[in-house]
């Protein structure tokens, strides 16, 4: 890391916020923390941190509060920290806008692991539909205006939708997308209820991309959606 | 068996005949001494008898056959239909119609009461399937209640028992990194002393957290449970109110602590440890929800009708009137005006609860004011000075 990535920490609780301050700044990050959502805004304007990790039941301005004015004001990347339980606003969370989540008690590698492909995500050059005509994300080679998709080498023959869901999962490695993100981006909002769809949709994808059973390239996120990882 | 015989259908006009038949044997011998109205009545006895237990039907029978009867063996000239007197005849119509009428109209008296009781029985069963649903539907509301309680108590304890665990966990990993010496991603791990003491002393403070509101959740189920066995000993105020204060001098070292008794205090027959404890809960609270610098002040004075009035009050926010009763609740908690530099673990929502379960098992009263000139909090209690003959060692808290 050429500089010192800073990194805003939001949680009511203290002791949480000491401990992730010494864990990250261990890792070389530079941390800043607030207590509840209202300073963690203020925090947030006036030092720009790279990264913002929130907790979600905070007093005053909450966590789903709190990264909504944020991402009203910023793309910064958000993570959240739930428990377990929590699955209906952790999923909110995401809709707003959040990046990723991790659930409470976490081990510091698990955190840090969401911190450093958050921040490599939001440094990578932004992929563009008007200039790029091929995709190469990992062992994916896609050529959008011959829709053509090569997998590990291997071309493969994918219907018009499957095409789409692949092309947005590539645009956004390691990001959570809950079911409502993709069925909203792929079949439009009136469809977010459908999860049948999705369900059925990444199943035959599935079976097209990955090389087994076990799903390496879609992994599924347990009520909340899928995330993709394009492999090395 | 008989009875079901005399219950039968047959049964009813054998009945109707042998009753007829019964009659004319007892009075036939003495056709010439009874007269004819006595015969006339009995035969109508036996009609009124016969409608009430079997209806109408064997009573028109009994109603005919007592009518031959009457005119064939008791009206000369005997044992031939015919009749020798006007009057006679006049008799014979009389008691005929006399015996359909009474037949019938008692027959049907009776099917009416039957019906009527039949209708009662129907309407009682009715009401008691109504009751007992209405009762199943108020228990299943009540169950239904008591189960989102717990679910919202469950939330709350999973949620007080996970968060220190949470900083246990995050600290621990730093710690166990630290020791391997693990490189991830060109990151290394660089912890100075004052870090790795940091993590300890977090670890330490949040296992002590941990314990603090698991004994507090055995203390609070003790009072819900109506099993607060208080031991009362006459002691003095400024006594329990010093060992309350000697337990929180760590959680005061930036408060300025005062205490104002009232000179001459009397003693107070009360369980000096629960009730120290309620003075240390309520220190706490203040230490922890005001200012650094500011004032905590005790006090302690005679109430009115036998009764000591203490009260710990700060400088801080205060609580909203509208939350002042709800503070008491178990696993409520203020709105914390956060310090995130200030190291010093949050409650457990379980203390308010606790010290009222104490005060209110030693009939007292406990509640919220603002302090002085309307600013911070200050909480009151009371406690019954005791005498020696009301106190008795054990007296239980009522149960919820």
């Amino acid at each position: 890391m050429n500089e010192r990535a800073r990194i805003l920490v939001v949680d009511d609780e203290p002791q949480l916020v000491r401990v992730l301050r010494t864990g990250l700044k261990s890792r070389g990050y530079d941390v800043r923390g607030a207590s509840d959502g209202e300073s963690g805004l203020e925090t947030f304007s006036e030092w720009h941190p790279d990264l913002v990790i929130t907790d979600l039941a905070m007093p005053n301005v909450d966590g789903l509060e709190f990264c909504r004015r944020l991402r009203a004001i910023s793309q910064v990347p958000i993570i959240v920290l739930s428990a377990k339980g929590e699955e209906k606003i952790k999923v909110e969370a995401l809709d707003i806008g959040a990046d990723d989540f991790v659930t409470k008690p976490f081990g510091i590698d698990e955190l840090l692991a969401r911190v450093r492909a958050s921040l490599r995500r939001a440094n990578a050059p932004p992929i563009s539909d008007a200039t790029q005509v091929t995709l190469d994300a990992g062992d994916f080679q896609v050529n959008l205006e011959s829709r053509q998709v090569k997998v590990r080498g291997k071309e493969v023959h994918l219907t018009p939708k499957e095409f789409d869901l692949l092309i947005y999962l590539i645009k956004h490695p390691g990001k959570v997308l809950t079911h409502q993100t993709l069925l909203a981006a792929i079949w439009g909002s009136n469809y977010v209820e459908q999860n049948e769809y999705l369900r059925v949709f990444v199943g035959n994808l599935r079976k097209k991309i990955e090389p087994d059973a076990t799903p390496r390239y879609i992994v599924t996120e347990p009520w909340i959606g899928y995330r993709f990882d394009p492999g090395s | 068996m008989p009875l079901r015989v005399l219950n039968s259908r047959w049964a009813e006009y054998v009945g109707a005949v042998g009753g007829t038949a019964l009659i004319t044997a007892v009075l036939g011998p003495f056709q010439e001494q009874v007269n004819s109205t006595t015969v006339a009545l009995t035969f109508l006895l036996l009609v009124l008898v016969v409608a009430l237990f079997w209806g109408s039907r064997p009573a028109l029978l009994a109603s005919v056959l007592g009518m031959f009867c009457f005119n064939f063996f008791f009206l000369p000239p005997f044992y031939t239909l015919a009749i020798a007197h006007a009057e006679n005849w006049i008799a014979l119509v009389v008691f005929f119609t006399t015996a359909l009428a009474v037949g019938q109209l008692s027959a049907r008296a009776k099917q009416r009461a039957e019906e009527a009781e039949s209708r009662k029985r129907e309407v009682e069963s009715l009401y008691a399937q109504l009751q007992a649903a209405f009762e199943r539907e108020t228990e299943a509301e009540a169950i239904k209640r008591s189960e989102r309680l717990k679910s919202a108590l469950l939330d709350a304890v999973t949620h007080d028992l996970r968060t220190p665990l949470t900083a246990i966990k995050a600290s621990i990993t730093t710690l166990i990194d630290e020791a391997h010496g693990q490189i991830t991603e060109n990151q290394p791990v660089e912890l100075d002393a004052e870090s790795r003491f940091d993590m300890l002393e977090v670890i330490d403070q949040e296992s002590d957290r941990l314990n603090r509101f698991i004994t507090d959740l055995i203390d609070l189920a003790r009072i819900e449970a109506g099993e607060l066995r208080l031991r009362r000993r006459w002691g003095a105020v400024d006594e329990i109110i010093s060992t309350a204060l000697t337990r929180a001098k760590s959680l005061t070292t930036n408060h300025h602590v005062k205490i104002a008794t009232e000179k001459e205090l009397p003693v107070v027959r009360v369980d000096a440890n629960a009730v120290s404890e309620v003075v240390y809960t309520l220190v706490d609270n203040a230490a922890k929800y005001s200012p650094p610098a500011s004032s905590i002040v005790i006090y302690a004075q005679r109430g009115p009708d036998g009764m000591v009035t203490m009260a710990v009050e700060d400088e801080g926010t205060g609580i909203d009137r509208d939350l002042r009763d709800r503070v008491f609740d178990k696993f409520f908690r203020a709105t914390r005006n956060g310090d995130v530099a200030k190291h010093q673990p949050s409650g457990t929502g379980m203390g308010l609860a606790i010290a009222k379960g104490i005060v209110e098992a030693h009939e007292g009263k406990i509640w919220i004011e603002a302090g002085r000139n309307g600013k911070g909090t200050r909480i009151v209690f009371t406690l019954p000075i005791g005498d020696d003959d009301a106190a008795n060692n054990g007296r239980e808290v009522p149960g919820p």
